[in-house]
């Protein structure tokens, strides 16, 4: 066993200690990069417990009255059932046209289908404040006003894209000849379909309806039209409470909804049996 | 199981007639109101390109246009320059699974929360006497609170923030499919850390960075909570200006406004895809 020339040695010291800090730099950086995600989380939940009004850190002293001024807001409650209906309805209008439009996009090939698909995904693209000010006029023009309906509707066109794109997505790597040796066996198209073509997509169809509930839930800008004050959903009463108010009843209806999403990830992790999160993005 | 023409149709009609009737035709309501004009509180019936000729020679319509894009290339690059780091990080120092997808759903949860509580979030801890100013003053590094609300700075941090996770993902994912090989063969041959970053791992992971920043920047430029909530009226963008027509009953004026929004975000899409088709697939 020969001993390394000095030189090599030396070059192999730095670079083991340039690999040292490295190493510590790069977990620095993944430590302050989950903190500055979180961090406006964690203080919305801190702040929902303060004692005072106004915004001073850290809060002099802990209490629940924000969260029993809240309780006391009938149309936070009003608003918090209608964004549920809206995007629990949107989600099911959406995986029912999205999957079933899906299906047709993936297997079948005519001219223009890639222009189809673009069509389909475009809403994406169009800022939401355009299609808000798009419906106002349409659904004003129709007398359509008021309500959850028009709501609902719009917020099908903001969902179904990323129905279809994940649930295409999810539909192209399908093996077809399992369908096909259900239908030999005797299966018609419709029981292929619930029992073998859905099963399979399982995972898609969960994550795509937990993403269009959550994107429904978010719209504002898309829906701040629609509203009038009586049909408010939850995220636009908070919206115009902000405008007007920034006490800690919001951060305790945050600090609720916070949760409210954690339960609703967690009980899709629970369904879709730890699926693939990256999907999610649609890519 | 192979589907016919009329099958097709069939199966695609439901998604079609509510993209025409709910999409196509609003947006086209919506359109043609350009067209018209606003004038002593009313829209009038005749047709002109009178709206399109004050909004375009109007010098605020430019300082709307320029506030717009200068807070979507801000806001995209300062969540390049963050997310870049971050996901690299992760892809190199997480190594077991668990721990992975674990930290990738950390980065994840702010999207399952509305953009309203995210924008409240920033909101407390930007104010004079919150947690930014308190901690910024403790280490000395400034005397008196600095503004962080009502201006720029403070919707720039903000809507950074809510636009990471689209910056880390797409760049965390052609990591994650990046051949590691080459660079083990690249530090093999006898290159350096920062040899091999720059000439294998930067290029490899290009696409991942364009990808990236074409949502970023088309979310930014549409954004429109956080500068109505953080920018105190003084944040005027594209999103803001459309709304503030429509609230005036100028529906013209703001179909006009919105136009230009669309037009620039599909040009933005348009060249961040045409830079995307020629770097080089993983």
């Amino acid at each position: 066993m020969s001993a390394a020339a000095p030189a090599e040695l030396a070059i192999a010291i730095r670079e083991a200690r340039a690999e040292r800090l490295r190493d510590g730099a790069l977990r620095a950086i993944l430590v302050l990069g989950v903190t500055f995600i979180l961090l406006p989380l964690a203080i919305v939940v801190v702040y929902s417990f303060s004692s005072v009004a106004y915004g001073v850190f850290p809060p002099p002293g802990l209490s629940l009255r924000w969260y029993s001024h809240l309780f006391g807001l009938a149309p936070f409650r009003g608003a918090f059932v209608r964004s549920v209906v809206i995007a629990t309805a949107a989600t099911g209008v959406a995986l029912v046209a999205g999957f079933l439009c899906a299906l047709a996009l993936v297997r079948s090939r005519f001219p223009g289908k890639e222009a189809l698909r673009g069509f389909l995904l475009s809403p994406i693209v169009i800022p939401k404040i355009v299609l808000g000010v798009g419906w106002f006029i349409f659904f004003a023009r129709l007398g359509l006003q008021g309500g959850v309906v028009p709501i609902t509707l719009a917020h099908i066109i903001v969902v179904l894209p990323f129905v279809v794109n994940i649930l295409a997505a999810n539909l192209v790597g399908l093996d077809e000849s399992i369908e096909e040796a259900a239908q030999d066996l005797g299966a018609s198209p419709l029981r292929v379909l619930w029992h073998v073509v859905l099963p399979q997509i399982r995972s898609g169809l969960v994550i795509s309806g937990l993403l269009s509930f959550i994107v429904s839930f978010d719209q504002v800008e898309s829906s701040i039209f629609l509203t009038r004050g009586e049909n408010n959903t939850l995220p636009i009463e908070m919206f115009l409470y902000m405008e007007k108010w920034q006490d800690p009843t919001i951060a305790a209806l945050s600090a609720l909804l916070i949760l409210f999403a954690a339960a609703v990830l967690a009980a899709a992790l629970l369904v879709s049996r730890g699926t693939n999160l990256r999907r999610m993005l649609g890519r | 199981m192979k589907l016919r023409g009329p099958v097709i149709l069939a199966l695609m009609a439901p998604a079609l007639a509510l993209m025409a009737v709910l999409y196509v035709v609003p947006l086209g309501v919506y359109f043609i109101n350009s067209f018209h004009e606003f004038r002593d509180g009313r829209i009038l019936p005749a047709w002109t390109l009178q709206t399109y000729v004050r909004y375009f020679t109007d010098p605020f319509s430019y300082r709307v246009i320029g506030t717009s894009l200068r807070l979507s290339f801000v806001v995209t690059a300062l969540a390049v320059l963050i997310g870049y780091p971050v996901a690299y990080a992760l892809h190199t120092r997480v190594h077991r699974p668990a721990a992975r997808a674990a930290i990738a759903l950390l980065l994840f949860s702010p999207l399952l929360v509305s953009v309203v509580v995210r924008t409240y979030g920033w909101l407390i801890l930007l104010a004079s006497q919150g947690l930014v100013n308190t901690t910024l003053r403790g280490l000395g590094l400034i005397q008196e609170p600095i503004s962080l609300l009502f201006n720029m700075r403070g919707v720039v941090i903000s809507l950074t923030h809510i636009l990471l996770p689209f910056a880390i993902f797409p760049i965390y994912s052609v990591m994650d499919r990046l051949d590691l090989s080459l660079k083990e063969a690249a530090r093999d041959l006898g290159a350096g850390w920062r040899e091999t970053f720059l000439h294998v791992t930067l290029p490899l992971t290009m696409p991942g960075i364009v990808a990236g920043a074409l949502i970023c920047f088309t979310l930014a430029l549409s954004a429109f909570v956080t500068p109505q909530l953080l920018g105190g009226g003084r944040v005027q963008v594209l999103p803001l200006a459309v709304y503030n027509s429509t609230v005036e009953i100028n529906w013209p004026g703001g179909a006009v406004a919105g136009l230009t929004l669309l037009v620039i975000s599909i040009a933005a899409v348009w060249a961040l895809n045409a830079l995307l088709r020629r770097l080089p697939t993983v």
